[in-house]
């Protein structure tokens, strides 16, 4: 039972993990709760048999680090646009082309 | 005697209500569009809508230019850099050139409609990028009625609409040249909401928009516009449900605007 909780709230801190990495947004907070909900559980489950806890220690150790970078990047990420040259020539080349499609219209209002 | 008076302040009604009141000619409208992650919304891109003058040969026109782009974080997994564009009568707002150029990670499509009113017909060209690399062109005739719109302009017509005449559960519709056809938009008046907004508290519009017998737009009542109740008539926010899943579109900023 605790080796089951322990690989749930393992693999649900990696994922976090990864999600807080990632450019996810608040994405990440779903796996960081699961994985404190079920390293609790294991931790419970475990405190009774007097077992090794160093698993979940590792465990929460990542999911605290995941919720760190994930509130950090909450709070200080920025949505920035990159405007490359190439974007702006784009453009302009696509006003130019514009132009010459546009000579031989009849505007008639 | 009385008919003909009819007719003739109806044809100025007509007339009157098609001539461009809420668009200026140097707006600027900046939106962060997100999607629908797991149940949460994560912001994917930024959307703005530009207008400006272009001078031609045969007049003046305005340029309605539309670009999405995936913020910085996102672009080394999937990057957005579309371009649409309508150039369009400043007056009436009737299109007379619309261009598409969709760049989305490695695939590319551009599209390109020349509205011919005399001859009505629009010059379709459409290019797409081959597997080896190379451009091909697909040109095509097709003919229209003079009121048929493009997608860009048809968002700035929806802002020109007498929608403080109109009552809750009133619709129009409008018909938009859209991937070579020509497709039936509907808007429908649900009623008015004050909302939040980044450019404060609005009371808005709230519409919904359906397209008919194409399924870009899913569900019923879920793809939703709010504009703000004045009349500059500012799309502030949005919601859309399309196959891919769903999102949102949500103001920014707004400047240069004509009222």
């Amino acid at each position: 039972m605790k080796l089951a909780l322990s690989i749930i709230a393992l693999i649900l801190a990696l994922l976090g993990i990864t999600l807080s990495i990632l450019p996810f947004g608040n994405l990440a907070f779903a796996p960081i709760i699961g994985a404190f909900v079920f390293g609790l559980l294991a931790f419970r489950a475990s405190r009774g048999d007097n077992q090794k806890t160093g698993l979940i220690k590792f465990i929460f150790l990542i999911t605290i680090i995941a919720l760190g970078i994930t509130i950090y990047r909450a709070i200080f990420d920025e949505n920035i646009i990159e405007e490359d040259i190439e974007s702006i020539q784009n453009e302009e080349e696509s006003l130019e082309d514009a132009k010459k499609e546009l000579e031989d219209i009849d505007i008639d209002e | 005697m009385k008919s003909k008076l009819s007719i003739l302040f109806l044809f100025m009604a007509l007339t009157l209500s098609g001539q461009n009141t809420a668009i200026g000619s140097s707006e600027q409208l900046t939106y962060t569009a997100s999607y629908r992650m797991s149940g949460l919304l994560t912001d994917l891109a930024q959307v703005t809508m530009e207008t400006s003058e272009v001078a031609t040969k045969s007049g003046a026109l305005l340029r309605l230019k539309c670009k999405a782009r995936t913020y910085k974080k996102w672009d080394n997994f999937f990057k957005i850099n579309d371009l649409y564009e309508s150039y369009v009568s400043p007056k009436t707002l009737r299109p007379y050139l619309y261009k598409k150029e969709i760049n989305e990670g490695t695939y590319f499509k551009f599209m390109q409609y020349k509205f011919d009113y005399r001859g009505k017909i629009v010059q379709s060209l459409t290019r797409k990028r081959g597997r080896d690399g190379s451009y091909y062109d697909v040109r095509k005739r097709i003919p229209f009625e003079s009121n048929t719109l493009d997608l860009v302009s048809t968002i700035y017509k929806i802002r020109n609409l007498d929608i403080h005449k109109a009552n809750v559960g009133d619709s129009d519709s409008f018909k938009i040249m859209f991937d070579n056809e020509v497709t039936i938009v509907n808007i429908k008046l649900l009623g008015k909401e004050t909302i939040s907004t980044k450019i404060g508290n609005k009371e808005c519009y709230k519409l919904a928009i359906t397209i008919r017998n194409k399924d870009v737009l899913k569900g019923n009542n879920d793809n939703l516009l709010w504009l703000t109740a004045d009349a500059n008539k500012i799309p502030v926010y949005a919601r859309f449900k399309v196959a891919i899943g769903s999102g949102e579109l949500r103001i920014q900023s707004a400047t240069g605007l004509k009222n």
